[in-house]
């Protein structure tokens, strides 16, 4: 199955060739959120916020042909 | 009872003058209720100084400030209230001496303490809404679990270079640990790596503001159970589900 998978603010240079983080990544069926992270060599501990189609998601999260996933840092400043 | 003279004008259905351009958003219902309203800001920096300001413009009667940090050199490229002149000063009270000049109809309780486990539910006791306008994840945590013990709504922000977000939590939706699921040791996000802009705050503030004045009021469509992140960057504005 193919998802795309958008990369925010530091999480990008982990795909530094994807315009706007942006990537197509073909996954095996069953495959999770977590299996997607490993295949396209995020660093998990830097992976805050999860989005599947836009809601917050578990890494465990099995992924769906089509699926649109966000990986978000963390924020903390003021 | 904060500004009384103007409430005294709004509930005789006149519109006082510095809350003219306000009243074609709000109406009168709506000025009066923020005029009634109470909301605690916590942090006064960055995010808390824009805030605090726009409340005291918007007409929030009574402002409860808590920081008990002080301004800085490295504050003064986005902290509202950091001038050469409050270098050294805590950061809450320079907030309410601002207020003061900025509007006589809201009290201001200037509290130059830092939220901890010890005061968390003393400081926020008897507030409607509170904006976490704070700079370290662990307080971010306690603050979102006390608000939502005490059932009161909190609006939240955070900022780190072109990014930011904001959010609101309401005491029986999910909490500020959707956001932040994994604890860092540091309390620190990518804001180490990216710093913190002048413009970034000042936007994400903005948000925040409106986002107090829309609870208050039920007026517009809050974020509850909602983030909104945004990158100048890369011109990305997104909503997600919490």
């Amino acid at each position: 199955m193919r998802v795309e998978l958008r990369l925010y603010a530091t999480l990008r240079r982990f795909a530094p060739n994807a315009e706007g983080g942006a990537l197509f990544v073909e996954m095996p069926e069953g495959a999770s959120a977590a299996d997607l992270i490993a295949k396209v060599k995020v660093d998990a501990g830097e992976v805050h916020i999860l989005m599947v189609n836009g809601r917050s998601s578990p890494f465990v999260q099995r992924l769906a042909e089509g699926d649109r996933i966000g990986l978000f840092p963390a924020i903390g400043g003021g | 009872m904060a500004g009384k003279d103007s409430l005294a004008l709004l509930e005789r259905g006149e519109i006082p003058p510095r809350y003219q351009r306000n009243s074609g958003t709000i109406g009168i219902a709506g000025q009066i209720r923020l005029l009634q309203a109470r909301v605690a800001v916590v942090g006064a920096g960055g995010l808390g100084g824009n805030v605090i300001e726009l409340l005291a413009r918007q007409g929030v009667g009574f402002i409860r400030i808590i920081d008990g940090d002080r301004f800085e050199p490295h504050n003064l490229n986005r902290q509202l209230f950091a001038t050469h002149h409050t270098l050294g000063m805590n950061k809450a009270l320079v907030a309410a001496a601002r207020v003061a000049e900025v509007n006589s109809d809201v009290q201001t309780h200037a509290i130059p303490e830092m939220l901890a486990e010890h005061n968390a539910e003393t400081l926020l006791d008897g507030m409607e809404v509170v904006v976490d306008a704070l700079d370290s994840i662990a307080c971010r945590l306690l603050l979102s679990q006390t608000a939502q013990k005490l059932k009161i709504p909190l609006v939240h922000a955070a900022i780190a270079g072109f990014t930011g977000q904001v959010g609101t939590i309401l005491p029986d939706g999910p909490g500020l640990d959707k956001v932040y699921p994994t604890n860092i040791p540091s309390g620190k996000g990518i804001e180490t790596l990216l710093g913190t802009p002048g413009p970034t705050p000042a936007l994400a503030a903005a948000i925040q503001t409106q986002e107090v004045v829309k609870i208050l009021t039920g007026i517009g469509q809050t974020l509850a159970g909602k983030l909104f992140y945004f990158d100048i960057g890369l011109n990305i504005y997104e909503i997600l589900l919490l």
